[in-house]
């Protein structure tokens, strides 16, 4: 983690047509990656994660568009790739994408092998014999036993643990510099999340990946992540490191969400579950998008949007709890429990 | 003095900062929905144009054959007209003031005839749709609620499923003599097949799905879930089939009269307008016998095909703004 | 799956006899026999290829060189058909997928419509009646003059390309929306690849099961085409055959022509078991 930007997002507004209306699914957004990290972006459902990054690769549904802002990817502002050509030098070669649903995400009919091996003939130049060889050495490397053998067969023949794997294979194969995971654990047991994230891990020292981590899952995102995203209906509304966002986080949606956790749970007591649902992005939302479900709402955030503060160097949150002219809000008595268990000042 | 400044310039002042007053409601509105199924499938559908045309064609064509027999100056289907200045048969008379469509080839009125035909296969249409749903649900109903009679029921459908429709169409016409229940029967037995499939199918997914059976833990009681979750689908499927049925209808009995299994020639028909029309076809001067209906029958053919099909696609949900 | 034939309406419809040589032939035919018996003898001639003989349309005359004589007509044609159908077909109901909402898929879909809504019968006349005139060619089928052979061939393909185009552009539209071929285009593959190596192929498993039936079919030929074009085919043997009412003929084709469309289903279902790896054909299989 040396510092240097990667990818960045500046100011992104993403909008997608819908049956005559026009939807908002991402509204400013800014973030930006290092060379090497590991990043998460957690929300909840709708928030807006799989479309940002599905941005970065051109892979947006035919209904939708970049309506104004920047991808800044190498020094060139990928936002405005229209054609298939431009898209084809990013898709796999630069980002590559491991998807959620690992039981749908193959082709049934097709041998996982020659799938793999696809990959390596686009992106590593070789081609029959070779490529086959490296593409069972890509199945060991996620570690599917027995990959020579397993190389002929089909996807059903494969759990949904072994599939993900062969997901990743693919993923790793094209030999990308940024590799974006899609909630890689969600359709799988307890069981083998762990070991998938382990995997990810791994590859990514050995290959040298910056990753990014799209989840709903907190504690995927303690496993995994060296920075923190914290997005909500289209917009990045806190960003920092592990530590900074868990420890002190400062948006109202991340104390909410952190509120959540299970583990605050009192035996016998209803666990905390936040009050509302996320805005409707057919309409403008003016001010905060979280102030109607915000117990501790400001007048100011129904109005007006919250820009960034700066917490420290590496973190910064968009509320206006943070303008110096806020009155002081002390985060819930949930937060103060779990910085408490965490040993940290609350 | 520079936060003065910064206060001018944002807008802002001091008041704003102070904590607003929290509704639970306000936090539920901002995702709310409201979506009712007929109000959502009535939307699709009209946002089809094609569809809305021959909607419009088809309620003008039904209007007319109804009342066409009402209007002045009509004449019978079947009255062989004579000339009162030759004493003879008024034959073969191509298309002019009197006769719209002109006359067939012993004299009757083709204009008539046409409608008359019209109303017939509309109504066989009818009929073997709303029987075939009757049966078709009942059927569907029963292999799916019944476990018993699932086997069976599977196995007949079956059989039957394989043997080509237009066989047992054929089957039945020569057995029971061709005539209007002949026609309606046959057609009934080959149609509840899909129907009851579908009935079926929706009485297990509601007695085994996961969300119902949370509904059934909650307690809600089956007539609600039946409302909900089945009948929606139910209703626009039988519209879709009734509609449907009406250009199959035609169809098989242009098919059967082809064969010479079909209704007989006092009935008037679509189905014998045609082939009546067939068999002058090769005068130039007659052609109309034969164009005539066949204009009239692709019309309302095609109209209620794509009412059926757009209908079909409007109460799919997932084509539901 | 048997076919039970219809013994009830034997007998119904012999006018010009009296009463008891009625009697007489139906019992000679051994119609008189209790049914059970009457199901054996069926099934045991049929064993043995005697379909049994026809009684008005070729009196006493084997039903099988009946048969044998009209099925290369019907053959012939409807292969010739299927063919077009398929050429024309599949490649139309690919344009259309690819075209989605757009003018080719406008156009194709009006098409398929117009043929599905309305009776062969009419469009078939139609075209029989100005085709003809517009390209010369020969109302009547004649074995000896090859064009005749175009304007039926073609018609009988009609319904075919209907089909086969609604189906495959139904396929192809299902396979682009699964996830694989979102995992596809993230690999990085060309548009075009990713089509032809994966959506087609596997558009294509589902319409094999099609195949075998509509080449059995064939044998049954149109019935209206080869009336319509004199073609002395199996399909105007049945008209010809009900018209006259010779009862052990009709049975005969009408076992035939169901036989026909359960075997052809039947076939199709072991074809699609071997071409997709994860159907595996299963005992006393239920659908």
């Amino acid at each position: 983690m040396d510092g240097k930007t990667i990818l960045s997002v500046d100011d992104l507004v993403i909008k997608f047509r819908l049956r005559g209306r026009i939807l908002t699914a991402i509204r400013g957004a800014s973030l930006e990656f290092y060379e090497g990290e590991s990043l998460a972006i957690v929300g909840e459902s709708g928030s807006g994660k799989t479309v940002l990054t599905k941005s970065f690769m051109g892979l947006l549904d035919k209904n939708g568009w970049v309506d104004s802002g920047q991808i800044i990817y190498k020094g060139k502002n990928i936002a405005g790739y229209k054609s298939e050509k431009e898209w084809l030098t990013i898709r796999g070669k630069e980002i590559a994408m491991v998807f959620q649903e690992p039981m749908t995400s193959l082709n049934p009919l097709k041998s996982i092998g020659k799938q793999v091996k696809e990959a390596v003939v686009l992106h590593q130049g070789l081609k029959g014999e070779a490529a086959k060889k490296a593409a069972i050495e890509i199945l060991d490397d996620v570690g599917i036993t027995d990959s020579e053998r397993r190389y002929n067969q089909y996807p059903h023949e494969f759990s949904g643990g072994m599939r993900q794997r062969v997901v990743i294979a693919i993923a790793v194969a094209c030999r990308p510099q940024i590799l974006i995971c899609d909630e890689p654990t969600t359709a799988l047991d307890v069981t083998i999340q762990a070991q998938i994230l382990q995997l990810l891990k791994e590859l990514k020292k050995k290959y040298h990946l910056t990753t990014i981590y799209i989840t709903h899952d907190l504690g995927v995102v303690a496993n995994v992540a060296d920075r923190i995203a914290v997005m909500y209906a289209g917009d990045i509304v806190e960003v920092g490191t592990a530590e900074e966002v868990f420890y002190n986080g400062q948006h109202p949606y991340t104390w909410a969400l952190l509120s959540s956790l299970p583990q605050l749970g009192i035996k016998g007591e209803p666990l905390y579950s936040i009050k509302g649902t996320p805005p409707n992005l057919f309409n403008n939302i003016k001010g905060d998008a979280f102030a109607s479900r915000n117990q501790k709402a400001l007048k100011i955030d129904f109005e007006k949007r919250p820009p960034y503060f700066d917490v420290s160097p590496t973190h910064k949150a968009r509320t206006w709890l943070l303008d110096p002219r806020a009155p002081k809000v002390e985060p819930p008595e949930s937060i103060k429990i779990l910085r408490q268990q965490w040993g940290v000042s609350p | 003095m520079s936060s003065k400044l910064k206060k001018v310039s944002d807008g802002i002042n001091a008041s704003m900062f102070e904590f607003a007053q929290f509704d639970e409601r306000q936090a539920q509105r901002a995702g709310y929905s409201n979506y009712s199924y007929w109000r959502s499938t009535t939307q699709v559908f009209s946002k089809n144009k094609i569809a809305n045309f021959f909607f419009y064609l088809v309620i003008i064509l039904l209007t007319f054959t109804l009342i066409q027999p009402y209007l002045p100056n009509q004449k019978s289907p079947t009255e062989i007209t004579i000339d009162p200045t030759t004493g003879m048969q008024l034959r073969n008379h191509e298309p002019n003031a009197e006769f719209w469509f002109g006359t067939n080839s012993i004299g009757q009125d083709l204009w008539a005839r046409i409608w008359s035909g019209t109303r017939t296969s509309l109504l066989i249409g009818l009929l073997v749709g709303i029987w075939e749903a009757i049966i078709g649900i009942i059927i569907g109903a029963l292999w799916g609620y019944v476990r018993s009679l699932d086997r069976i029921i599977t196995e007949i459908y079956n059989v039957m499923d394989n043997i080509p429709h237009t066989i047992i169409l054929v089957l039945l016409t020569y057995i029971m003599r061709p005539s209007i229940p002949t026609l309606i029967f046959a057609m009934c037995i080959t149609g509840w097949l899909e129907m009851a499939r579908f009935v079926r199918n929706q009485i297990i997914i509601i007695r085994d799905r996961e969300y119902n059976l949370a509904s059934r833990c909650l307690g809600t009681p089956t007539m609600r879930i039946i409302n909900r979750n089945l009948l929606p689908y139910l209703v626009s499927v039988i519209m879709l089939r009734i509609a449907l049925s009406i250009p199959g209808a035609i169809g098989s009995e242009v098919f059967l009269t082809y064969i010479g299994l079909g209704l007989p020639i006092n009935i008037p028909s679509l189905g014998n307008l045609i082939n009546e029309g067939r068999g002058v076809m090769m005068v130039e001067s007659l052609r109309y016998q034969l164009i005539f209906p066949a204009i009239v029958l692709s019309l309302i053919t095609i109209s209620f095909y794509v009412i059926g099909n757009a209908f079909a696609d409007a109460a799919d949900p997932r084509n539901h703004v | 799956m048997r076919m039970m034939p219809e013994e009830g309406y034997f007998g119904a419809n012999y006018e010009k006899l009296d009463y008891e040589q009625k009697e007489a032939i139906l019992t000679s035919m051994g119609l008189r026999d209790p049914i059970h018996i009457q199901l054996k003898n069926f099934y045991s001639q049929l064993l043995k290829g005697d379909l049994g003989k026809s009684i008005i349309y070729r009196p006493r005359v084997d039903i099988s060189r009946i048969i044998k004589t009209k099925i290369p007509y019907s053959l012939k044609f409807g292969l010739t058909a299927l063919v077009i159908s398929l050429a024309l077909g599949i490649p139309l109901g690919i344009i259309m997928a690819l075209n989605k909402d757009r003018i080719p898929d406008k156009l194709g879909t009006a098409y398929i419509v117009f043929i599905s809504a309305v009776p062969a019968a009419v469009y078939y006349l139609f075209l029989q009646l100005y085709v003809t005139n517009l390209l010369k060619l020969p109302i009547l089928f004649s074995p000896d003059k090859p064009s005749s052979w175009v304007l039926p061939a073609i018609s009988m393909s009609l319904s075919g390309i209907a089909s086969y185009a609604m189906w495959m552009r139904r396929y192809m539209v299902d396979e682009l929306n699964k996830d694989y071929v979102k995992l596809a285009r993230a690999k990085g593959l060309k548009n075009s690849r990713i089509m032809i190596s994966h959506v087609l192929r596997n558009a294509f498993v589902p319409m094999i099961q099609y195949l075998p039936s509509a080449i059995l079919y064939t044998i049954a030929g149109s019935i209206y085409i080869e009336s319509l074009y004199s073609i002395p085919g199996m399909g105007g043997l049945l008209v010809d055959v009900i018209q006259r009412q010779d009862n052990t003929l009709v049975q005969a084709l009408v076992l035939i022509y169901s036989s026909i469309g359960i075997f052809g289903l039947f076939i199709g279902d072991i074809l699609m078991a071997i071409l997709d790896p994860r159907i595996k054909l299963q005992r006393g299989g239920t659908r």
